[in-house]
């Protein structure tokens, strides 16, 4: 019980960490970004295909976010604030450079995959990857949201800026592409 | 998770097979920290870390000239500090080109969100935005077509030019 207890006292919230960057202490925002940098990389992996691309753009989120700090009115709701940074950032830089045909060996930790259902054996993460870099990055955005990151649509539509019907045919069409691309192993 | 997007359920189940490995999470090098706190330090050290561009100095000391005159110089229009939120000048961006289809504006007052802030058509092939800024110095540049970035002709360049994108920089004085 004692070490839970202090656990909990050096963790302090988003909320009195953005306070405390707010004060001046740049090393806070570094706890901010230890953070965060462990719970967005993944989107920004998958989306870019690459842990270059990815920490670049993760880069990038987190410097805009720390100069337009002020204008995050609810600090106790930064994570999703400097969500919407990143998607943004990440869109604009899938959009920029396209995606490279030459994939980089996977990131050892996306290939620790855990597979606890046989039929993912089917699927390599390899080869995942290789079929969502088919996919025009509107409709790579919308599954990785909806089905990685597990959001609702009203929440990917307020993320994106997307209309919610929107959203549910890029998904629909993703994964119309996706099994023409892959195969589907399990389809009737 | 339920199906709530139209997909009939093998077409679910297919996405969830794919998902499912890529929910581990992804730990990467902790040097995006590093390299975001020494950018970060970097700009505490204001004058040090610039050099002197005579073109840019002096840009930057006409458009906060204006901006004491009356009016923010930005790209081909100058705007009035007329804002609906006190303390903020209305500022018109404008940009001269052959876009087929949009262009949008980005920057650090919008989050560089390239759907935030979209320019209108105008005569001549001028695209114009008018957006209210409160006094401060904001780094952005225009997207051209959904792909073609465009710094600001018209506005000094970002002399920190950190993403490797074309950036101008705007100083929007205190009235």
């Amino acid at each position: 019980m004692a070490i839970a207890t202090s656990l909990l006292q050096v963790s302090p919230s988003d909320a009195e960490l953005v306070q405390r960057v707010r004060q001046g202490d740049l090393d806070a925002y570094g706890l901010l970004m230890t953070r965060y940098r462990l719970r967005f990389g993944r989107y920004a992996y998958h989306l870019l295909g690459d842990e270059s691309d990815a920490e670049e753009a993760l880069q990038d989120a987190f410097t805009l976010a720390y100069r337009s700090l002020e204008r995050c009115r609810h600090p106790e709701r930064f994570a999703a604030w400097l969500f919407r940074i990143l998607v943004n950032r990440c869109r604009t830089l899938a959009t920029r450079r396209g995606r490279r045909e030459a994939r980089r060996a996977p990131i050892e930790a996306a290939d620790a995959v855990g597979v606890a259902h046989p039929a993912e054996r089917h699927m390599h993460h390899e080869e995942i990857h290789r079929g969502l870099a088919r996919l025009v990055p509107e409709q790579r955005e919308a599954f990785l949201l909806k089905y990685v990151e597990e959001l609702s649509y009203e929440e990917m539509a307020e993320l994106t800026g997307a209309g919610e019907s929107a959203l549910k045919m890029r998904v629909k069409r993703a994964c119309e592409r996706l099994r023409g691309l892959l195969g589907d192993p399990h389809a009737t | 998770m339920r199906p709530d997007d139209g997909l009939d359920p093998e077409q679910h189940a297919f996405l969830e097979r794919l998902a499912a490995p890529l929910r581990t999470p992804v730990e990467l090098s902790e040097r995006v920290e590093r390299t975001v706190l020494a950018r970060l330090r970097a700009d505490e050290r204001p004058a040090r870390g610039w050099p002197f561009r005579p073109l840019a100095a002096a840009a930057m000391a006409a458009g906060i000239a204006a901006a004491f005159a009356g009016g923010v110089l930005v790209g081909r229009r100058s705007a009035v500090p007329a804002a609906p939120d006190r303390g903020a000048h209305t500022v018109e961006f404008a940009l001269r080109t052959a876009a087929d289809s949009a262009v949008t504006l980005v920057g650090d007052f919008n989050d560089w969100d390239p759907r935030a802030t979209p320019l209108h058509p105008g005569a001549g092939g001028v695209w114009t935005v008018t957006v209210p800024l409160r006094p401060g110095r904001y780094r952005y540049t225009f997207i051209v077509d959904g792909t073609r970035w465009r710094r600001d002709p018209a506005a000094p360049r970002a002399l920190e030019d950190d993403f490797g994108t074309p950036t101008s920089v705007i100083t929007v004085a205190q009235r």
